[in-house]
């Protein structure tokens, strides 16, 4: 697999120089010496050459450590995410199951003890010990028990308890606030149904004007905001559409427009993503905006052979050669950056969702896309084709494929809906 | 040992810890109960460990007292992210009656070190409408409204901000509350132009721009009158020429005419950008930018939809040429999305 690497391909500022196109320079300067040294020997011409893609190697055993390096303990800086407590599990946990990394017994447990005094007597989980509950750190906890996976883990989730803090956080206009008193946006709609929608415990009541705030959020570029008015956004991006997936609504937005700016995100000289236009390329747009085409694929109806509306391969790239910290351990933003778990996590996932072709194929979309009834099926439809599988570099650098809407393998996601959907409907959702 | 700088002398003051504080010998602190072995434990520091300890208890017993109001600021201090701390010193400050003025004040000094931070920007949020109701202003004109303290205040700190980072996302958002909750729309396009005069590649002042043109109204509320697309189109082709492969007024200018008057795309940019396009200290640069021959497939799209017949399949047939070029040579990266593209312009015909 060849491509042409090619200085032309650097941000052409026209002689005029602003503090954006300043960054992107530098940026691109360390993108350029990485790319540089894959570049085929006496091809390497002025101004370009032939990559050779065939070495990039996924550094498996350097991140598992990584990883595991940080379930035995953080530094104090951590401390600014001591509210995020939840959150930790899941990037560790997710890491390693795409990783395809042996999760031990004991570590599981470890989660479910930590995970467990996290939740509220009212239902909820917060993001530390003695505080409110809170979305993310919900859906950072169930997203975490999924992964530990099993009985003891499901029985964990106080799941009536969960359905009624949902409703308090839910707002008038559609949306739901973070935790109480907290902010509203596009981020809590996103937790709170794919929460819901885990376990069984959608009703009419709670997903109503959701759809509609979403598509309230939908700028003029075409991308989706925090909030109506507010700039697009890769992160918001991702959360509106999965939620509008997960409600059978992605027709509300306009997804030509949403095509258009999904696809001005990849930068041609990085190959990688940046969440907002005129912005620098981060490793964990990976995931929010390389997770999103395999979403605006089953919403455009387009099919397998279609292929997604990205270069897979050029994020790939990005990924492997740009974003792995080859002394520590971890994948980070940008070269220049420390590694993190949260970029650690977002980076396997965007590789995943670019190595594997995970969609529905259109002649398999169910027809009764807008019941919150359907929602398990729907949502299990979702599956990886072998056919247009894509790997980059070794052959080994393949990692488990995850479902784009909760960004986690499916083999726990399968057993956690099959559990929780055995499970009889809550009274309200019978109301 | 807690070290404090004293405000006056500047010399660093050693307080015991609270345990040894006679102020705190009533309250028993609640530890954090970790349990016997987890996952991804925090090396807090000591002080830390002790004033969340001791705010877990205050908050407990739902006391409300200055001593919380401080230990509250201290622990927000050492962790903005602390959403519950945020919640229970706003409580704290309605129930204590406390000067909002001076929480913004305070707000702002630890803004300094916490710039990212979600918490901060929505307790400025909250606070500011209990300072100025929006109805106790709704009779005053616009400029009486941006006169006063509160309001002006707060812009002051959003520019500040922005000028530090021209892009903070939390910045522009709060401008927006803040524009939107007092209806101060008339000043907001004064400061857009500042904004994209600094750096004409800031996409948050262009979305900005649009925010402020509009109004905030609906898609279905807002009209774009002839006169008006004229002045905006007008400016967002000025900045193109400052730099034709600047992604952002392409990005606005064509938005705005998709969502608000399409038929405009050939009536009224089209005639414009072929002007650019033909003028000799443009022409280069201009062709050699892929915003350029993406704004004609749609501007072509989007004609070709009126016409029939031949003349249809014409503008078809360039607008797929330029998807091509695209495809091939000013934009690989994006071969899949051309190739989408074209797909459609095919199926149409």
């Amino acid at each position: 697999m060849s491509h042409v690497f090619s200085y032309g391909f650097r941000y052409d500022d026209n002689e005029c120089e602003t503090e954006t196109s300043v960054a992107q320079a530098e940026v691109e300067d360390l993108v350029g010496d990485i790319y540089l040294n894959f570049v085929e020997t006496g091809t390497l011409a002025q101004g370009g050459g032939a990559i050779d893609d065939s070495r990039h190697k996924l550094l498996r055993a350097k991140h598992e450590q990584f990883i595991h390096d940080a379930i035995n303990g953080l530094p104090s800086s951590f401390t600014l995410l001591d509210a995020s407590q939840p959150w930790f599990s899941f990037w560790c946990l997710n890491s390693l199951e795409i990783l395809g990394c042996n999760i031990s017994q004991q570590l599981r447990s470890r989660v479910i003890d930590k995970l467990s005094r996290l939740q509220c007597p009212g239902g909820g989980f917060c993001g530390g010990s003695g505080h409110l509950p809170h979305l993310a750190g919900s859906y950072g906890a169930i997203m975490a028990l999924v992964l530990v996976g099993g009985n003891a883990a499901y029985e964990t989730i106080d799941r009536p308890g969960m359905y009624s803090w949902l409703m308090s956080m839910k707002c008038p206009d559609g949306a739901f606030t973070m935790h109480a008193g907290g902010e509203v946006d596009v981020r809590g709609i996103y937790c709170a149904l794919v929460i819901a929608s885990l376990l069984n415990i959608m009703t009419p009541e709670l997903v109503k004007g959701a759809a509609e705030f979403i598509a309230r959020c939908q700028t003029c570029e075409g991308g989706i905001g925090p909030y109506p008015g507010v700039e697009a956004h890769g992160g918001y991006t991702l959360c509106g559409l999965a939620a509008l997936d997960i409600l059978g609504k992605t027709d509300l937005l306009r997804l030509d427009r949403l095509a258009r700016w999904m696809s001005a995100r990849q930068l041609a000289f990085e190959g990688g993503f940046n969440g907002r236009t005129n912005k620098l390329v981060d490793g964990c747009y990976s995931y929010w905006m390389g997770g999103a085409f395999p979403i605006l694929q089953k919403a455009l109806k387009r099919t397998r052979v279609d292929g997604y509306i990205y270069d897979r391969a050029a994020l790939q790239r990005y990924i492997l050669a740009c974003c792995q910290d080859r002394r520590s351990g971890g994948l980070r933003d940008k070269p220049g950056k420390s590694p993190d778990l949260y970029h650690t996590m977002y980076c396997l996932i965007g590789l995943s969702l670019s190595q594997h072709y995970v969609g529905v194929e259109p002649k398999e979309q169910i027809a009764d896309i807008t019941s919150v009834y359907s929602v398990p099926v729907r949502m299990m439809q979702w599956g990886a084709m072998p056919a247009s599988l894509l790997v980059l570099g070794l052959r080994s650098n393949v990692v488990k494929p995850v479902h784009p809407v909760y960004s986690v393998p499916y083999t726990p996601l399968a057993s956690f809906v099959k559990h929780f959907y055995a499970l009889p409907p809550l009274a309200d959702q019978l109301a | 040992m807690a070290r404090v700088v004293d405000e006056e002398s500047d010399e660093g003051l050693l307080l015991p810890p609270m345990s040894e504080q006679e102020e705190w010998s009533d309250v028993v602190p609640i530890p954090q109960d970790d349990g016997r072995h987890p996952v991804c434990p925090i090396a807090y520091t000591d002080e830390y460990v002790e004033m969340t300890d001791y705010f877990r208890a205050v908050m407990a017993a739902g006391e409300v007292s200055h001593r919380a109001f401080e230990l509250s600021g201290r622990v927000i201090d050492a962790n903005a992210a602390h959403y519950t701390a945020w919640v229970y010193r706003k409580k704290l400050i309605i129930d204590l009656g406390l000067d909002i003025s001076e929480e913004l004040s305070w707000v702002t000094e630890i803004s300094r070190r916490h710039i990212k931070n979600y918490q901060l920007w929505h307790h400025r949020g909250a606070l500011l409408v209990l300072l100025l109701d929006p109805k106790d202003v709704e009779h005053e004109s616009q400029d009486q409204r941006v006169q006063d303290p509160a309001i002006r205040n707060e812009l002051q700190f959003v520019s500040t901000v922005i000028e530090k980072d021209s892009k903070n996302f939390h910045a522009w958002s709060h401008r927006q509350l803040v524009v939107r909750s007092y209806g101060i729309w008339d000043q907001e396009m004064a400061f857009v132009e500042n904004q994209i005069n600094e750096d004409v590649r800031n996409n948050s002042a262009w979305n900005q721009r649009y925010f402020a043109l509009t109004a905030n109204q609906s898609a279905d509320e807002f009209v774009l009158s002839e006169e008006l697309a004229d002045r905006e189109i007008g400016y967002a082709v000025d900045k193109i020429k400052l730099a034709p492969n600047n992604e952002s007024p392409w990005s606005y200018i064509i938005g705005l005419l998709v969502r608000h008057a399409p038929a405009m795309l050939h009536e009224r940019l089209l005639p414009k950008i072929n002007e650019l396009a033909a003028d000799t200290d443009y022409a280069l640069a201009v062709s050699n930018t892929p915003f350029y021959w993406s704004a004609l497939v749609d501007i072509y799209e989007e004609r070709a939809k009126a016409l029939e017949g031949k003349e249809r399949s014409d503008v078809e047939a360039f607008a797929i040429e330029a998807c091509d070029l695209l495809a091939k040579r000013y934009d690989p990266v994006r071969a899949k999305y051309w190739e989408y593209r074209k797909q459609a312009l095919q199926a149409a015909s």
